[in-house]
């Protein structure tokens, strides 16, 4: 079965409405959550994304709490997802903060970027956790089959250079590219249309990732939209 | 076999075929590390999302959809021929003669093309893909007037309008690249201009102001926007250095042809498009054996010396995303040096990567270096080099010259990327310059 991952930014639109969100979200077929907590700069997002953390900081929230609320709330996966920049000058305290909410691993979008000379120290610093790696068509073949198998839950492959823009690219190429270098559940995401999931699925993908559409839907409509669009989303990876 | 093939390497007719490539290769999959991506300021509005507006379409799928090889289309693979591709290898041995050297010397002529430079090799399919997405009017910036003249070019052959923004220094000393664009049928503005928000702005602030690539390429990305029109870009992106990679596969198929490796592979660098082209296919393709690459710069816009490499912005209004790169900072104003097309403040981002990891060296020189070593060439092999192209003579000329002390039988391959006899009257006033010094 192919998988469906949802991204939510943490506490937003609110905290009430970001667990009834989690809630909607497992019982609509979704497979694993990711959970965006606010950076100061979030460099790899789309407009979208960054506006939500503009949004939840305004408010200004405990993310630990709403992280535990989280756990508390669902049982399918739950992967903190934030950038190593915010945290790099006390991971340790970091990871033990995650681990001590029970959440099932962490994604550091800039870790092979940005940290790639030093990421294994941060791979084995944050090992009680885990961490899920993330990747890119712009990283090369040799460091992609290098981090596959060690990438938690499965490796997150982003085919666009930023979240929730639909840059033109060719989603059947880039997939094709990496499948027979990933020795591992392989999860496609950044500004996904319908047309690309069947393409991404197709061409071998295990799995897709949503976050700028969930985030416009909650926008448009709140729970309810966001129920539609993952049962839809649901019905269209198993269609495939 | 070799001497049959001399000097003029890939002149028969049976190999012409076999030499041009079929497919463009990118490099990205193949650096040492990731390429970092281009990233939006931290303000809310998306230069990533602007950049549909400002690319044509297929352009920006190919910068984007990262494969090692990407099929050249037959109607650009065509148009190629026409062009005159693939260009010659020749062998330099009159220069090798006169610096009495064991080295041997090739150089890849791409001043053979009808505008003079590589630079044609990306604006024909840039040009043209723009052209089958119903885009009946393209706009460009230029600095020596090289890229200006071959997207002039590409546009006459596909019917399309082009209005090429001329970095204003370039514009008052090179009225001969001026006067071919226009011949082609492109419309040519001087940079700063009053055409633009950015050039208005730039103007008022310094009414004498020389111009720069940077503020050239956001007018010519503004006016593309404000008439809805699409935006050519000559170098620093992926996709231009992957077009210009016919370049470097050609350049390997004739020296197998012959029999021959190189040890040493130099190109001159403004952004980077015509040493990526030559040098890449060499590096990511040929690893088993040990190459050196050698970018040759100019010292007036001593990017290498003195750049840091940081996320900036590829132009200098800041309206496409900031990019990774080895830069000199996007405000930087670069003396109003003869060799237009290095007077740019950054560099491709994989070229800078290539550089900080150490994989590719780099050597700067001064106007004044480069006038001798053009002499030098033209006095030799007949050929006045574009200046920009001059850098990389004069770096072949001192490799080949501590060939010499060290008695090496070193393969040296170098691009001359452009002819100068569009820049004699510039060598002229070098020349009154330097002699009187």
């Amino acid at each position: 079965m192919k998988l469906l991952t949802a991204y939510f930014t943490l506490g937003y639109p609110s905290p009430s409405m970001f667990t009834k969100l989690l809630k909607a979200a497992e019982d609509s077929g979704v497979d694993i959550v990711e959970l965006g907590i606010p950076p100061r700069f979030a460099k790899y997002d789309g407009p979208l994304i960054r506006r939500s953390y503009e949004h939840v900081n305004r408010l200004g929230m405990d993310h630990w709490q709403l992280l535990k609320e989280a756990r508390r709330s669902i049982s399918i996966p739950i992967v903190v997802l934030t950038y190593l920049e915010e945290w790099v000058k006390n991971f340790t305290s970091f990871v033990d903060k995650v681990h001590e909410i029970g959440v099932d691993s962490i994604l550091l979008p800039d870790l092979l970027i940005d940290y790639v000379d030093v990421f294994e120290e941060y791979f084995e610093n944050a090992k009680r956790v885990g961490l899920t790696l993330f990747t890119s068509p712009s990283m090369p073949d040799k460091l992609i089959m290098r981090v596959s198998s060690l990438s938690k839950l499965f490796l997150y492959y982003g085919i666009r250079p930023t979240t929730g823009v639909p840059i033109p690219v060719d989603p059947t190429t880039l997939v094709r590219r990496i499948r027979s270098l990933v020795k591992n559940k392989l999860i496609v995401g950044f500004g996904l249309s319908l047309n690309d999931i069947a393409d991404v699925l197709k061409a071998g993908a295990d799995g897709i990732a949503v976050g700028s559409v969930l985030i416009q839907a909650i926008n448009d409509g709140g729970v309810e939209s966001v129920t539609k669009l993952l049962k839809e989303l649901r019905g269209v990876i198993d269609g495939v | 076999m070799r001497d049959k093939y001399e000097p003029m390497v890939n002149t028969l007719n049976k190999y012409l075929d076999e030499i041009l490539p079929n497919y463009w290769y990118n490099i990205v999959p193949d650096l040492p590390k990731p390429l970092p991506p281009p990233i939006d300021p931290p303000e809310n509005s998306s230069r990533i999302e602007l950049l549909q507006q400002i690319l044509p379409k297929e352009i920006l799928k190919q910068q984007f959809t990262i494969d090692r090889f990407v099929k050249i289309p037959d109607e650009v693979k065509e148009k190629y021929g026409v062009l005159g591709r693939p260009t010659p290898l020749y062998r330099a041995k009159a220069l090798e003669r006169f610096l009495d050297t064991p080295a041997t010397i090739y150089f890849k002529f791409e001043g053979a093309l009808p505008t003079g430079s590589h630079k044609v090799n990306t604006a024909v399919p840039q040009v043209f893909y723009a052209h089958t997405e119903g885009v009946d009017h393209v706009t460009t910036e230029t600095g020596a007037g090289q890229w200006g003249a071959a997207v002039a070019l590409a546009a006459a052959l596909y019917g399309v309008k082009a209005t090429v923004f001329m970095v204003k220094a370039s514009y008052d000393q090179k009225p001969g690249r001026r006067a071919l664009m226009e011949f082609y049928g492109a419309e040519v503005v001087a940079s700063p201009s009053k055409l633009t928000k950015i050039g208005v702005e730039i103007v008022e602030r310094n009414p004498r102001h020389p111009g720069s690539l940077g503020i050239a390429i956001s007018e010519a990305i503004e006016y593309a926007l404000e008439n809805g029109y699409r935006y050519v870009m000559g170098s620093v992106l992926d996709v231009v250095l992957m077009h210009q990679s016919v370049i470097g596969l050609e350049t390997m198929k004739q020296l197998e042809l012959i029999g021959e490796e190189p040890d040493v592979l130099v190109a001159c660098v403004g952004g980077g498009s015509n040493f990526g082209g030559f040098v890449y296919p060499f590096i990511g393709l040929k690893s088993s054996k040990k190459m050196e690459f050698v970018a040759a710069a100019s010292a007036e816009v001593p990017k290498f010396s003195k750049g840091w490499y940081k996320y900036d912005y590829p132009d200098t209004a800041g309206l496409l995303p900031l990019l990774k790169m080895i830069t000199l900072g996007k405000d930087f104003v670069p003396p109003p040096i003869y060799s237009g097309g290095l007077r740019y403040h950054g560099l491709a981002p994989s070229l800078s990567i290539l550089i900080a990891e150490g994989i590719v060296k780099w050597v700067e020189y001064k106007e004044s270096d480069i006038l001798e070593a053009a002499r030098i060439f033209a006095k030799t092999q007949g050929i006045v080099p574009a200046p920009e192209s001059a850098h990389a003579i004069k770096a072949v000329i001192d490799i080949a010259l501590q060939a010499k002390k060290n008695s090496e039988k070193k393969v040296i391959v170098f691009n001359l990327s452009g002819h100068g006899l569009l820049d004699i009257e510039n060598y002229r006033s070098m020349m009154l310059r330097y002699q009187k010094q």
